[in-house]
C-alpha cells in the first residue's frame, strides 16, 4: 500500500463513506437547525439588550453588563454541562438539543450584545442632536438615525463572532444531540475509520463557508462612504 | 400669541453649568419676530452653550425661555413639539450619513409630523430648490460638498416651517470658497422674515445682515446693539478689544 492510498484508506474510504452517508446527512440537519435558531436568538437578544442598555437606567444596565460579562468568560461547554445535569434538578428538564439552543443564544446575544453597544457609542453625538434637533424623540432617534448607522458598523465583528460561536454547536455531542460531530463519531467508532470525521469536517466547511460568504457580502452592500 | 409686542423669544435670567464651570451666568435676551440677531463672542463666552439651551440640547439650571408665551424650560414641557418649531442648525452640519439630501429631509416630516411619504417628498424637494440642490436630492451626504451638505442641513430644518432658525457657526467648517453659497440661503431667509439667532464669526456677513447685535463674555451678556453702534461706537473695552482682534 502505498502511503497515498493509505490516506485515501484512511480518510475517504468509498463504502464507509456510502454507509455512513445518510447520518452524516441528519446530522447537517440537525447542525443547520441549531445554528439558524442561535443565530436568530443570540443575535435578536443581543439586539435587545443592547437597546435597553442606551436607555441608561442604572440599575438594568448593572445587570445587564454583569450577565453579559459572566456569559463572556464562561466556556460555553461548562454552560452546556451546568444546563443539561443541573437544572433537572430544579424540575426544568431541556433536551440536549434546547440546552444547546438556549447556551449558545446567550453566549451570542452576550458577545452581540457587547458588539452593538459599541456599535451606538461609536455613532458622533451630532447624529443625536440632529435628530432630536428636528422633534423626533429618544426611540425615534436610536431606530431611524443610529441604529442604522451602528449595524452596518457591527456586521464585520459580528459575523466573526455569529461564526465562532454557532460552530460551538458541534458541543451538542456531549449532551447527545444528534449533530454532524456526534453522528461522525458514533460512525467512526462503528467502523474504525476516520473517514466519516474527514465526512463531518467537509459537512461543517460547507455549512459555514456560506455564512462567511454571506457576511462578506452585507459588509459590501452596506458600506457607505463616510464623511 | 403675544401680537402687541412681537416678541417669539424671551429669554430671562439663563443659567448653566458643566460640573463646577459655571457657562451662563444669567442670561436675557428677546427676540422679536423676523429678527436677525449675531451672538459674537471669544470661544469659551458661552455662545454656543446659550444657543442650545434655547431648543433644550442643553438643559439650563435656572431661568425662563418663553418661545410663543411658553415657558419651553418647565419641566412639564413636551419639548419635542417645540423643537419643530424651533430649526437648529450645526457647525459640522450633522446630516444622516446612510440617508440621501431628500431623505434627510424627509424623515422628521415622517416621523415627527406623520406626513404620507409623497407628502413628505414634494416638501422635501421643495426645500432643497430653495437652498439651490433639487438636483443633488439623491446623492448621499458624502458625496457632497460641505457647503451643500450644510445646505441640505438648513432645508431639513426649514422642512417642519419653524418660527426661529438657531444657527451654531454654520459656516466655521467650511472652505472659504464655499461660505457664500451657506450666506446666500440665510439671506434669502432674512428677506422672507426668518427670525433667526446666529452665533458666527463671518463678520461681513455679520455686518451686513445683522439687525442686532449680541457681544458676550465670560457667560454675560456685555453689550448688544445694532451693527453700527457694536462696530462704531461699543460702550464697553472688552467688545472694542474682540471686536479689533476680529479685524486685525
Amino acid at each position: 500500500m502505498t502511503q497515498w492510498e493509505r490516506f485515501l484508506d484512511t480518510f475517504f474510504k468509498w463504502d464507509v463513506i456510502v454507509q455512513y452517508l445518510p447520518a452524516i446527512g441528519r446530522g447537517f440537519v440537525v447542525t443547520c437547525e441549531l445554528a439558524v435558531l442561535v443565530v436568530i436568538c443570540g443575535i435578536s437578544l443581543g439586539l435587545i439588550l443592547a437597546l435597553i442598555r442606551s436607555y441608561q437606567i442604572k440599575i438594568i444596565n448593572f445587570f445587564i453588563i454583569c450577565l453579559v460579562d459572566i456569559l463572556r468568560s464562561l466556556p460555553p461547554l461548562v454552560l452546556i454541562l451546568l444546563f443539561y445535569f443541573g437544572l433537572p434538578n430544579v424540575g426544568l428538564n431541556f433536551s440536549g438539543f434546547m440546552v444547546v439552543i438556549l447556551v449558545l443564544s446567550f453566549v451570542l446575544g452576550a458577545f452581540a450584545e457587547e458588539i452593538f453597544w459599541a456599535g451606538i457609542t461609536s455613532i458622533h453625538k451630532g447624529q443625536w442632536e440632529a435628530s432630536r434637533s428636528t422633534g423626533l424623540g429618544y426611540s425615534q432617534t436610536l431606530v431611524y438615525v443610529i441604529l442604522p448607522q451602528a449595524i452596518r458598523m457591527t456586521i464585520p465583528p459580528l459575523t466573526n463572532r455569529t461564526i465562532a460561536i454557532t460552530k460551538n454547536t458541534a458541543l451538542g455531542m456531549v449532551v447527545g444531540v444528534g449533530e454532524i460531530l456526534n453522528q461522525a463519531t458514533i460512525a467512526q467508532s462503528f467502523s474504525s475509520n476516520a473517514s466519516p470525521l474527514m465526512m463531518g469536517a467537509i459537512a461543517y466547511v460547507l455549512l459555514f463557508v456560506p455564512i462567511v460568504y454571506l457576511g462578506r457580502r452585507i459588509e459590501t452592500r452596506f458600506a457607505w462612504k463616510k464623511n | 400669541m403675544d401680537a402687541n409686542s412681537g416678541i417669539i423669544l424671551q429669554v430671562t435670567d439663563l443659567h448653566k453649568s458643566f460640573g463646577n464651570l459655571k457657562v451662563l451666568k444669567g442670561v436675557d435676551l428677546s427676540l422679536k419676530k423676523s429678527e436677525l440677531v449675531f451672538i459674537l463672542g471669544p470661544s469659551g463666552s458661552g455662545k454656543s452653550t446659550f444657543l442650545r439651551c434655547c431648543n433644550r440640547l442643553e438643559e439650563a439650571h435656572r431661568g425662563t425661555i418663553t418661545f410663543n408665551n411658553i415657558n419651553i424650560l418647565d419641566a412639564g414641557t413636551d419639548i419635542n413639539k417645540y423643537r419643530r418649531q424651533i430649526g437648529m442648525v450645526f457647525q459640522s452640519f450633522n446630516l444622516y450619513p446612510h440617508l440621501s439630501a431628500e431623505r434627510n429631509v424627509m424623515l422628521a416630516l415622517r416621523k415627527v409630523l406623520s406626513l404620507s411619504k409623497a407628502d413628505a417628498h414634494d416638501i422635501a424637494l421643495k426645500q432643497l430648490d430653495r437652498v439651490g440642490l433639487l438636483d443633488k436630492a439623491e446623492s448621499l451626504p458624502a458625496q457632497l460638498s460641505g457647503g451643500q451638505q450644510q445646505r441640505v442641513a438648513i432645508a431639513r430644518a426649514l422642512a417642519l416651517d419653524p418660527q426661529i432658525m438657531l444657527f451654531d457657526e454654520p459656516t466655521s467648517a467650511l472652505d472659504p470658497e464655499l461660505v457664500g453659497d451657506v450666506l446666500n440661503v440665510m439671506k434669502d431667509l432674512k428677506d422672507n422674515g426668518m427670525t433667526m439667532l446666529v452665533v458666527s464669526h463671518e463678520m461681513s456677513f455679520v455686518r451686513a445682515a445683522a439687525d442686532r447685535i449680541i457681544f458676550m463674555e465670560n457667560g454675560y451678556i456685555v453689550e448688544q446693539g445694532p451693527p453700527e453702534k457694536l462696530f462704531e461706537n461699543p460702550e464697553h473695552q472688552r467688545t472694542r478689544d474682540f471686536l479689533r482682534q476680529i479685524e486685525h
